[in-house]
């Protein structure tokens, strides 16, 4: 079979390029609250400043550097237990030898697929809000019944194959089998999958942020500072463009990113087959 | 040999009680109830006491629960605590501008997708191939609320061509409130929904019966038609539902910034001011909703694909 060439012009973009549309709201994010930036509070939508001042009179700069915390602290921890939840679900439906344990595992999460994510996020909202803890978990509950599937059908592809059969018959041990070939296998889809969940989780956190459902309206959060500044977009637009700025440069990065390593895994697989 | 549809209804059954019961846990677990989160700062703490037992909520959770799902078959959503009036009236009055506007970015964006995803995938890796696919890879990486907040900035706040929010009046009365509204919604579904058609295109072209069909001299348009389009159409459909969760995401974002009085505003006032039966209520009714759309894009696949038993 013909080699399936990338797709677009896009993904001839630099994978430096790539990277540092990630790199830089990443940086801003994770050091921006070390840098010791004097900011006194000024006139709403003044020009004062690096980047001026929002709708409460607050450096724009100032927020930029604390808001991403939240912004992609939020996304990144949710996938991260939707993974550790989901994951070990999906490998333990995959890896069982009793059918009733794999339906009992995987069927509920069929039940739980069709939720509209916003929903379950509203209605955790309600009693936990402006907690960032409470949403993250929630964004994470959301993702778990994709990822156990994902990783579960990923783990049998490779476990089903002839390479399982062929160790299996030169007595590899269980581990050897599981860990050494199942996992890595499972690992190139995974890498792939966490790509573009993180840039969904991304929309998702900031979506709830925008909509006030989520943290407080005050907080430095981009996405809650696109949606408070946005009436004065056209005073002081700084206010408005560098925290979209920030998120868009993420999640077009990502998304760069994560096309590429989905034609890397889908040779992967071809390989393994 | 149970039916492929049989099987599939009796699985929404199920969701439908599983989801029932989560609803109901999900808001009644919520810390505080709704007396105390009404009245703590206006009465003392015997009257909370009273309002409790007036609202049923020192029944044990079972039986709020046979209560609440007894009235909920029969058409009873309860009663919202802040307007006093019925749930179902809420309902009633914010389902139609989020049905309209939901329809309306439908009608735009399946033909588009399906237009695009056939021309992509047809000319797999071809220029044109490489260009939509950059388009709208790029345009799926920027959040609805951004491109709204931009638009609205421009051909409202700047060029002062379109309305940019709603002033009341019907939305079917006056098309043009939706231009701004569907434009923003139209943008992320196309590129999810055309990326899935092409891949599908794709796939049922190497197909062995299309080739086959090639062979036999089936013209180009014919084969498209007949036995392209309905395999491409399955990742498309599915996707379609699913991406019922994007859209309905993007229908928040845009009813809240365009005011428009439907679902989504409901739904977040309701979780604002902690009016407990409203957003329980609405939110049974849009998961019915979300599981109604799946259940119809599972059978239509069956429709279009038939197989014989459930996909897993």
């Amino acid at each position: 079979m013909t080699s399936r060439a990338r797709s677009g012009v896009l993904a001839r973009v630099p994978l430096a390029v790539s990277a540092a549309l990630v790199l830089v709201p990443l940086l801003v994010a994770v050091l921006g609250p070390l840098v010791p930036l004097d900011a006194r509070p000024g006139l709403p939508y003044n020009a004062q400043g690096a980047l001026g001042t929002d709708g409460l009179g607050r450096d724009v700069l100032q927020l930029l550097l604390t808001g991403g915390r939240t912004a992609l602290g939020m996304a990144f921890g949710a996938v991260l237990v939707a993974y550790l939840a989901g994951g070990l679900i999906g490998l333990t439906a995959a890896s069982t030898r009793h059918r009733w344990l794999d339906e009992a595992l995987i069927r509920p999460l069929d039940v739980l697929l069709p939720l509209p994510s916003l929903l379950v996020i509203s209605v955790v909202a309600v009693g936990w809000r402006a907690s960032a803890f409470a949403i993250t978990l929630a964004v994470a509950m959301v993702n778990v019944p994709t990822v156990a599937r994902l990783v579960r059908a990923a783990a049998l592809d490779a476990a089903s194959g002839p390479v399982v059969e062929a160790l299996r018959m030169q007595r590899e041990s269980w581990f050897g089998i599981h860990l050494g070939y199942v996992g890595r296998a499972v690992l190139g889809p995974v890498a792939a999958d966490i790509g573009t969940r993180i840039t969904l989780a991304v929309f998702l956190v900031a979506s709830v942020n925008f909509l006030g459902l989520g943290l407080s309206p005050t907080a430095p959060d981009w996405a809650v500072s696109v949606s408070r500044n946005r009436e004065g977009l056209l005073l002081q637009p700084w206010a408005v463009i560098a925290p979209a700025l920030m998120l868009v440069s993420f999640t077009l990065g990502f998304n760069l990113l994560a096309d590429r390593l989905v034609h890397h895994s889908r040779r992967l697989v071809e390989v393994a087959r | 040999m149970r039916s492929y549809a049989a099987q599939r209804a009796v699985l929404a059954i199920v969701q439908l009680a599983v989801l029932s019961v989560l609803v109901f846990v999900l808001t009644t677990l919520l810390p505080g109830d709704a007396a105390e989160m009404r009245f703590t700062e206006t009465l003392a703490p015997e009257q909370v006491e009273r309002m409790r037992a007036q609202l049923g909520l020192d029944q044990p959770a079972l039986e709020r629960f046979t209560q609440w799902l007894g009235n909920v078959l029969t058409g009873d959503l309860g009663t919202s605590l802040i307007s006093g009036g019925p749930v179902t009236d809420i309902v009633r009055n914010s389902v139609g501008a989020t049905v309209v506007l939901t329809l309306a970015t439908l009608a735009v964006v399946v033909p588009l997708a399906v237009a695009l995803g056939i021309v992509m995938g047809t000319r797999e890796n071809g220029r044109l191939d490489r260009a939509i696919t950059s388009v709208t890879l790029a345009l799926s990486a920027i959040p609805d609320f951004v491109i709204a907040v931009l638009l609205v900035a421009v051909f409202s706040l700047k060029l002062g061509w379109l309305p940019a929010t709603w002033i009341g009046g019907d939305l079917l009365a006056s098309p043009v409130l939706l231009v701004l509204p569907v434009a923003v919604l139209f943008g992320r579904t196309v590129c999810l929904l055309s990326r899935q058609v092409r891949a599908g295109t794709i796939t049922a072209l190497q197909a062995e019966y299309v080739v086959q069909a090639r062979r036999l001299g089936v013209p180009r348009r014919r084969l498209l038609v007949r036995h392209v389009l309905p395999n491409a159409a399955v990742p498309g459909v599915q996707e379609l539902a699913r991406t019922g969760d994007t859209l309905l995401g993007g229908v928040l974002v845009v009813e809240a910034i365009f005011a428009i009085p439907g679902f989504a505003t409901a739904l977040v006032d309701g979780v604002e001011t902690r009016d407990v039966p409203v957003v329980q209520g609405l939110t049974l009714v849009l998961a019915v909703a979300a599981l109604v759309i799946n259940l119809g894009a599972d059978l239509l696949c069956n429709r279009l694909v038939p197989r014989t038993e459930l996909l897993r």
